[in-house]
């Protein structure tokens, strides 16, 4: 346990796929009467187990909607799974696709505040390295700029930079490799590659096979939501990139 | 339950925060800010007033004080289960991405609620200097009695909140009820005006109960009268331990809904 910061043991995760989806009371009612099945289970991750050491980053490939996310959601408590346990160790925090749980309305400042006690990081701390983070992320002329206002490009770079000085043990990241412009990826690479140095591990979901080459000690590839193949980063991409060509044809 | 106590410390700084930020995105883009929560009861006192005391000449002494008291105390009420009521379903992005204790969201809302009461109550302190009205001291009973109305509220808003991410025309019927039980309470008339049938049914209500606690003690100097006093203190707990299992059952799918 000491020298993973990740364990998943038999994770499994079905979702309902509904087909007319009784969002209001009254279509419930009258669902609970005609009791034709509205919603068919999808399995989406089935006995998933693997673990992350600390000091190391983990990539994991598949195709869209192969559970990736999902597995990710898991991994930082958002969803539940419905059966087997997961444990990390320490704080994680996950980058998803669209940011650190930023709100439109607010700006940027405001929102590093929320996103960051929401991670379990104090006041008192955040006030110490809000100029670190604004700095990192290149936004410091947009400070007081509300979010909806930014680009993707500048949404994604603040939600890095709110991530990376949250300094947590595991680090999720979710397409956002290729986020910004050369020189803000060179900059991301080195505060990753120093995080690794610390013991802190960094879970990775691209679909860039480079990057997972590169970036990667270890990586997964999921297909349906089974592990296909887990291991060295080199064979796992093969085996995903076979695959793939494989569905083209 | 220790876990989620032992969590809900841990982020306690996002609940004053969110609070906050609640305000802020309320009031986004409007010049008087948060004016719109003092003028918003004092256009509703300036209606009910004139239609009450000049068309049909009703007899309720000191009525300004008795009409802004009721509207104040029912606004909290209004004000924290319509904001709780949206405030999982409006956090959708954020709740998506971050995890944090579910019940978050609902609790704030009674503090951004209760901001808002805090100001009004001010605005009656104002009223009370200009009409020369002097409370005796049992106005000081008002924070027992709001912190009752808080634990009806907050009942409440845990059970809203989860069951309109499911629900999504909770929020009409709430609004609904709203509407109705504004009518069904002593604001602008006094309870005693209406036949003891009706009264029987609607003294069931807390929110007639603590209307007329707040009556009592700023306009009349006395105390509410013990049975009603256990009677609020009774249902309001009911209402919480109801609102809580609600909220239990459905709290940690509520994700998926979004």
């Amino acid at each position: 346990m000491s020298e993973n910061s990740i364990n998943v043991k038999n994770v499994s995760k079905k979702f309902r796929l509904y087909h007319e989806k009784r969002t209001t009371l009254f279509e419930s009612i009258v669902g609970s009467v005609n009791r034709t099945p509205h919603y068919e289970t999808l399995q989406v991750l089935n006995d998933i187990s693997f673990n992350v050491k600390k000091g190391e980053s983990f990539g994991i490939v598949g195709r869209n909607g192969s559970g990736k996310t999902t597995l990710l959601r898991i991994l930082s408590n958002i969803y539940q799974p419905d059966s087997g346990s997961v444990e990390t160790n320490g704080i994680v925090v996950p980058v998803l696709a669209l940011g650190l749980g930023f709100h439109p309305d607010l700006t940027a400042i405001t929102n590093i505040y929320q996103s960051s006690i929401l991670l379990g990081i104090s006041k008192k701390q955040i006030k110490e390295k809000i100029d670190d983070i604004i700095k990192f992320a290149e936004l410091e002329k947009f400070a007081d700029t509300k979010l909806k206002n930014f680009s993707s490009g500048m949404q994604m770079r603040l939600a890095f930079a709110t991530a990376v000085q949250v300094d947590p043990a595991v680090l999720l990241l979710d397409e956002v490799v290729a986020v910004g412009d050369l020189n803000f990826q060179k900059k991301c690479l080195a505060v990753m590659k120093d995080f690794k140095k610390r013991g802190k591990s960094i879970v990775i979901v691209s679909h860039s096979s480079t990057s997972i080459k590169e970036l990667c000690d270890r990586a997964m590839f999921l297909k349906d939501g089974s592990i296909e193949i887990i291991g060295n980063p080199n064979d796992v991409i093969d085996s995903y990139e076979n695959y793939m060509s494989k569905l083209e044809k | 339950m220790t876990g989620i106590r032992e969590e809900m410390w841990k982020t306690r700084g996002i609940l004053f925060n969110f609070a906050i930020t609640d305000l802020k995105i309320r009031y986004k883009n409007s010049v008087l800010g948060v004016g719109w929560s003092i003028l918003e009861p004092l256009l509703m006192l300036a209606v009910l007033f004139f239609v009450f005391s000049e068309m049909f000449k009703f007899e309720v002494d000191n009525f300004p004080i008795y009409l802004l008291s009721g509207i104040i105390t029912y606004n909290f009420f209004k004000n924290g289960t319509t904001i709780a009521l949206s405030s999982l379903s409006n956090r959708s992005s954020l709740i998506t991405q971050i995890y944090f204790p579910r019940s978050i969201p609902a609790i704030s809302s009674i503090f951004t609620a209760s901001i808002m009461l805090i100001v009004e109550l001010a605005v009656l302190g104002v009223f009370m200097v200009y009409f020369q009205f002097t409370p005796s001291l049992t106005i000081l009973y008002l924070i027992p009695i709001y912190m009752l109305a808080f634990v009806l509220v907050l009942g409440i808003a845990l059970g809203l909140s989860v069951l309109n991410v499911k629900f999504r025309d909770v929020e009409f019927i709430w609004g609904i009820v709203l509407h109705a039980g504004f009518f069904l309470t002593p604001i602008f008339y006094r309870f005693d005006m209406l036949p003891e049938e009706i009264r029987n049914i609607l003294q069931l209500s807390p929110v007639v109960q603590i209307v007329e606690m707040v009556h009592h003690v700023t306009l009349y100097g006395t105390l509410p009268a013990l049975n009603s006093i256990l009677y609020s203190v009774g249902s309001i707990f009911i209402i919480l331990g109801i609102g809580y299992l609600i909220f239990r059952r459905y709290q940690a799918r509520i994700v998926e809904e979004l």
